[in-house]
């Protein structure tokens, strides 16, 4: 069974903004899927119609086998959802909080409330749990967020920008724990603009613009996508005339190469010309320029399709 | 009612308290109406005889002679048994309404509401624990205020005359039936208001119009025109709690998770 499977899902809202044009994509159970795009791609709306809260306009989705439109409550009951608008009571003490959504749940208190300080432990607000929510800054609100989101124990994960508004250290240490949860088989479906983040965690990608999914698979698809040479960086105190590079600095070069395999082949070249090696690395495209130049293609593709 | 529905509707009557507004109108609203203005009546008509005269039209058209009983009994008895009623109403109204504004648009407002949607309740689900508290709170609230009305007026009579008053059977109509059946009809106009409404303001503003028919009630009470009895009341009672099945009915359907998330 797969954990996400959409076919030419998409919605337009009320008023004719097409804001998820038929798309389609797999997720396989404990995968951790960075869904990314700028603001407006349509990622929320995603998420939205994969929890049933939006009815799409065409197409299919499943969830864990269950169709989100149809039969909303019992998918719930195996996802955890995080977005910017799902926000919890400002009256009631984080632990109150984490206790009543996990009753919502069909946990008794006690489990509830075991659970509750064992994830406010793990997410650094242990000494806030008796504080109200109203005293709470951002950063520990997302986090709170996203303690609540796990209180049952979810299949899934939908999170909608779980780290903005936290400090690198939050940060981190959400990250952490979303990587814990994925090794414990927990599939996540994560939406974000950190991509050097999102380069750590995600396993699969998919990237939104303008409702269009344009590209999708792990890191490596997608840098074939934009190139599928590597670029290799030499510090050597002299390389063979004929060799083709880019002088960077006084004994550093860039050499582009097919492949990784051809790596070994250019050492080789060097020594044998009688040059001294220093340093030789392959810089890979990170997944923040293959974003970037992807992007930028599919700016230029939708451009010429418009004209 | 499962477990899940229960916790719901406590944490918002829990919440109550959490809300100044909310805790101001549950407070004031039925201290005026059942506090207040009773021990006013009661002290005008024991206290200055000359106001009974403002009443005689209305001694008139008692079935009882007036000689048969004391003036002043008979109009006690008319306060407590045909006015009071007609303005007690206002009372579940209030609770109700107030109380289902701040657990529909309130959430909204707060946007504690998508949360709630993700939960593995059904909105109909979801919509029965709301409706459930804003109905307890109005039925505890009625209560209450009617048990320290007795209380307060009955100790007021007994020094101000010397002997109680007995409350008519007609208050039993009101408290188990037109009280729980007008606070639904107020829980669901209010609910329905609340699809669209984007304040909690808003919301309450619908169920403000049904202060309207009570005011008639009451100045009925007043002219004279038609005195309240049991068999009335249970009538009123009856079309109210149709009315209120019928409103529910129709509000249920207006829900759906993209209608509420706008
Ligand atoms: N409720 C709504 N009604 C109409 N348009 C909407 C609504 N929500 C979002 N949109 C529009 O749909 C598009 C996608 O929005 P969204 O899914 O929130 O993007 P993202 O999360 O990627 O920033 C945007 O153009 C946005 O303006
Ligand atoms: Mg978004």
């Amino acid at each position: 069974m797969k954990a996400v499977e959409t076919e030419g899902l998409s919605k337009i809202y009320t008023g004719g903004n097409k804001a998820v044009d038929n798309i389609s994509f797999c997720l396989e159970q404990g995968e951790v899927f960075g869904f990314l795009g700028p603001n407006g791609a349509g990622k929320t709306t995603t998420i939205k119609l994969l929890n049933g809260m939006l009815a799409p306009s065409g197409g299919s989705c499943r969830v864990f086998d269950i169709d989100p439109a149809q039969n909303p409550e019992k998918l719930h009951q195996m996802s955890g959802v995080i977005t910017e608008h799902a926000q919890m009571y400002d009256h009631l003490s984080g632990m109150d909080n984490l206790i009543f959504y996990g009753t919502l749940f069909g946990r008794n208190k006690a489990d509830c409330e075991k659970r509750a300080t064992a994830l406010l432990e793990r997410l650094d607000l242990a000494d806030a749990k008796q504080r109200k929510l109203s005293a709470y800054s951002t950063g520990m609100r997302q986090r709170l967020s996203l303690a609540r989101a796990m209180m049952h124990s979810p299949k899934i994960l939908f999170l909608d920008e779980p780290t903005s508004g936290l400090d690198p250290e939050s940060a981190q240490n959400v990250n952490t724990l979303i990587q814990e949860l994925a090794s414990d088989g927990t599939t996540i479906f994560l939406c974000t603009h950190q991509l050097r983040y999102a380069q750590e965690i995600c396993t699969t990608y998919g990237l939104m613009n303008q409702g269009n999914l344009f590209a999708t698979g792990n890191i490596e698809k997608l840098r074939s996508m934009v190139s599928d040479k590597v670029k290799v960086r030499v510090k050597a105190s002299c390389i063979p005339e004929d060799m083709e590079c880019e002088k960077i600095g006084e004994h550093t070069y860039d050499i582009s190469v097919n492949s990784e395999e051809e790596i070994p082949l250019l050492v080789r070249r060097i020594v044998g010309a009688g040059g001294d090696l220093y340093q030789v690395s392959a810089e890979q495209l990170s997944l923040e320029e293959i974003y970037f130049s992807l992007i930028d293609k599919n700016h230029a593709e939708t451009e010429c399709g418009n004209l | 009612m499962n477990t899940q529905q229960l916790a719901l509707m406590k944490k918002d009557i829990r919440s109550i308290t959490s809300n100044k507004r909310v805790l101001t109108v549950m407070l004031m609203v039925p201290l005026a109406l059942t506090i207040v203005l009773p021990s006013v009546l009661v002290f005008c008509i024991t206290l200055v005889p000359e106001s009974t005269a403002d009443f005689q039209k209305l001694l008139e058209m008692l079935p009882v002679s007036a000689e048969e009983q004391n003036q002043e009994q008979l109009l006690l008895g008319l306060v407590l048994n045909k006015i009071i009623p007609a303005f007690f109403l206002m009372i579940p109204v209030m609770a109700s309404s107030v109380m289902s504004a701040g657990s529909f648009v309130g959430e909204k407002e707060k946007h504690t509401l998508e949360t709630l949607l993700y939960s593995p309740l059904s909105l109909k689900q979801l919509f029965q624990a709301k409706i459930m508290a804003g109905f307890t709170v109005g039925m505890l609230v009625s209560i209450l205020s009617f048990a320290a009305m007795m209380l307060v007026l009955e100790i007021e009579l007994f020094f101000l005359t010397g002997s109680v008053l007995v409350p008519e059977m007609s208050w039993l109509v009101v408290l188990l039936l037109v009280a729980p059946a007008i606070s639904l009809v107020a829980i669901a106009v209010t609910v329905r208001g609340s699809a669209k409404a984007q304040t909690m303001e808003e919301a309450q503003q619908c169920a403000v119009f049904l202060i309207f028919p009570i005011l008639a009630l009451v100045i009925s009470q007043f002219t004279g025109i038609l005195l309240v009895n049991s068999w009335i009341l249970l009538g009123l009672g009856i079309v109210l709690a149709v009315l209120a099945a019928a409103l529910m009915k129709g509000a249920e359907g207006k829900f759906t998770y993209e209608r509420l998330l706008k």
